[in-house]
């Protein structure tokens, strides 16, 4: 994959404006900066681990980079599936204070099955600095998206953002899957 | 809070189930050495040689719960497992091989027919085959590589001038000459006889130069890369393990970036198709994901395709970044085909040991291809394993 699909997939998988629907706010109806940015750097940790340590989990799984990139692009494709049958998350309870970052922006927001198989496929194949680099353009803008206050940006604008990030995704599930049969 | 927790690690739970299950199931690849292989390798031979006419005919076919010999035979699978037979002389240089090779070679001699200046065989009173006589002429090619003998050099002409009359100016390759008519049958091709031919030219061009035969398989293999699937009305690109190892002896200059790219893509076929056979262990709930461990033939065929292929990774000739993957299908492959195989202990107690030792079978029954296609695959594989033990 190169960096701009790379890219893409994380964009994809993160959904920066899905994700904004259902992070915790502040009374000025704004994304609460701190928590977002701690709950990011949660997502970020979670995908350096998966995709560091993608060779030995996936010579414990005994299954090949080439094939788990096929399950990568089914995943990025139920995904797809997901945001754009359901394209507004359910609101989530919040941990108080700072914990706000780890439920519910790190997990179950941020931290998804996508991104898991992502992480662990681009990890073996395209390596953890170009993972890395992806993760940090969508979790960057999961942030950027979340300093926009939600009254000058309307849901709609959102939902719709959110689905046409969801064929970004796909273009990466497509991708994936058919470099995934193609492989050696 | 409790309640949704629950929720979600319920969704992960079911996700990650579901994509082990049915998506990426392990892929096994059993540890194997070379001497194992090697022992496989003389199993299969075993069966080949030791159920083998005094006419030159081998055992077709063998159908273990029924304890039936099959009466079919096949004259490409003749050939092509004289072929086989070839290779592994080449590959191990025991006597016994050629002088079985040869033997299946008599039979086919037996049968010859020439018209104006050329040479094929066919069961008697067939039209000709190309792909039965493809895989003869690969073969006397291999033998005449591995003895350096010249006593068959003017059949190998004489095949080779069928095969090119066969030909069609795009490098397309009529499957059958009709004896009634006396001409190629026309419109018809086939699947396998495309490229059997396209390497059989290739193979002969190397071992007689300046005749005109490489150039011949060239354009075969040219018409395989550009437009065969398409113009013979393939919904899907032919995994043609011939093609493979045409492009594997095609001289290493003469390689341009159509046939690598189609060396590439056949690479790409047969690694995923190993990758999913590595996933089979025909047990439980991945039989119903992923059905019985495949036909040996079909094992075989992917196996002896990227086998051939992987010459051109050892040389660097476009391939060379696929190395690693692709010994590591190769070497899987001898890992579960030696498992998969009847040993002589798992014989003994069978109605007719010498049917079934060395043998793979599928749901049952174990045919002449079969073996071929995977002993060959097993020669490829026996290199990579003695180079990583030297």
């Amino acid at each position: 994959m190169n960096g701009i699909l790379l890219v893409v997939a994380y964009l994809g998988g993160f959904n920066p404006a899905r994700a904004r629907l259902s992070v915790p706010e502040t009374d000025g109806l704004r994304a609460r900066p701190g928590v977002l940015a701690a709950g990011s750097l949660l997502a970020f940790g979670a995908v350096a681990a998966l995709a560091g340590w993608s060779g030995p989990i996936l010579e414990a799984l005994e299954t090949s980079p080439e094939t788990f990139r096929l399950a990568a692009g089914i995943m990025a494709g139920l995904t797809v599936a997901l945001f754009i049958v359901w394209p507004r998350p359910a609101t989530e309870p919040e941990l108080a204070g700072w914990k706000a970052a780890l439920w519910p922006v790190a997990f179950p927001r941020l931290v998804t099955p996508v991104i898991a198989t992502l992480a662990l496929s681009t990890g073996a194949s395209d390596g953890v600095p170009g993972s890395l680099i992806g993760a940090a353009v969508g979790l960057v803008t999961v942030n950027l998206v979340g300093l926009v206050p939600r009254r000058e940006l309307p849901d709609r604008v959102l939902l719709w953002a959110g689905r046409m990030t969801a064929v970004a995704l796909m273009i990466t599930a497509v991708f994936l899957i058919v470099d995934g049969i193609r492989d050696v | 809070m409790n309640r949704r927790l629950a929720v979600h690690l319920s969704v992960w739970i079911a996700a990650a189930a579901v994509m082990r299950i049915v998506v990426v199931p392990a892929e096994t690849c059993p540890p194997v050495t070379a001497g194992q292989v090697r022992n496989t390798i003389d199993e299969a031979l075993g069966w080949i040689i030791d159920n083998l006419g005094d006419d030159g005919r081998y055992l077709y076919g063998y159908d273990l719960a029924a304890d039936r010999v099959s009466p079919s035979y096949n004259s490409a699978r003749h050939a092509g497992v004289t072929m086989s037979l070839y290779q592994a002389y080449e590959a191990l240089g025991d006597p016994a091989i050629l002088r079985a090779g040869d033997r299946g070679l008599s039979y086919m001699l037996d049968r010859i027919t020439t018209h104006d200046n050329w040479a094929a065989w066919s069961e008697p009173g067939a039209d000709l085959p190309v792909g039965a006589n493809g895989l003869l002429l690969a073969g006397l090619a291999l033998r005449r590589r591995a003895t350096g003998e010249p006593r068959h050099d003017e059949l190998m002409g004489g095949v080779a001038r069928f095969l090119v009359q066969q030909q069609e100016p795009s490098g397309a390759i009529r499957s059958y000459w009709d004896r009634a008519a006396e001409a190629p049958v026309p419109n018809v091709y086939g699947p396998f006889a495309t490229g059997e031919a396209a390497w059989a030219l290739v193979l002969t061009g190397v071992q007689l130069p300046g005749e005109g035969w490489l150039e011949a398989g060239l354009r075969t293999v040219d018409y395989i890369a550009a437009e065969r699937d398409r113009a013979e009305g393939y919904l899907a690109r032919l995994p043609d393990h011939w093609a493979a190892y045409a492009l594997g002896d095609v001289p290493f200059e003469m390689l341009d970036s159509d046939r690598v790219f189609l060396a590439r893509r056949l690479a790409g076929y047969f690694g995923m198709r190993l990758r999913f056979e590595a996933q089979r262990t025909g047990e439980g709930i991945n039989l119903w994901v992923r059905w019985y461990p495949g036909p040996p033939a079909g094992v075989g065929t992917a196996g002896e395709g990227i086998a051939a292929l992987h010459n051109l990774a050892v040389a660097d000739a476009g391939l060379g970044d696929l190395r690693a993957n692709i010994e590591e299908r190769m070497v899987c492959l001898a890992g579960y085909m030696t498992e998969r195989q009847v040993s002589a202990a798992e014989a003994a107690v069978l109605p007719r040991p010498e049917l079934a030792r060395g043998a793979w079978f599928y749901r049952g029954y174990t045919q002449m291809d079969g073996q071929q296609h995977v002993l060959s695959a097993l020669l490829g594989a026996l290199r990579v394993l003695e180079g990583e033990a030297a």
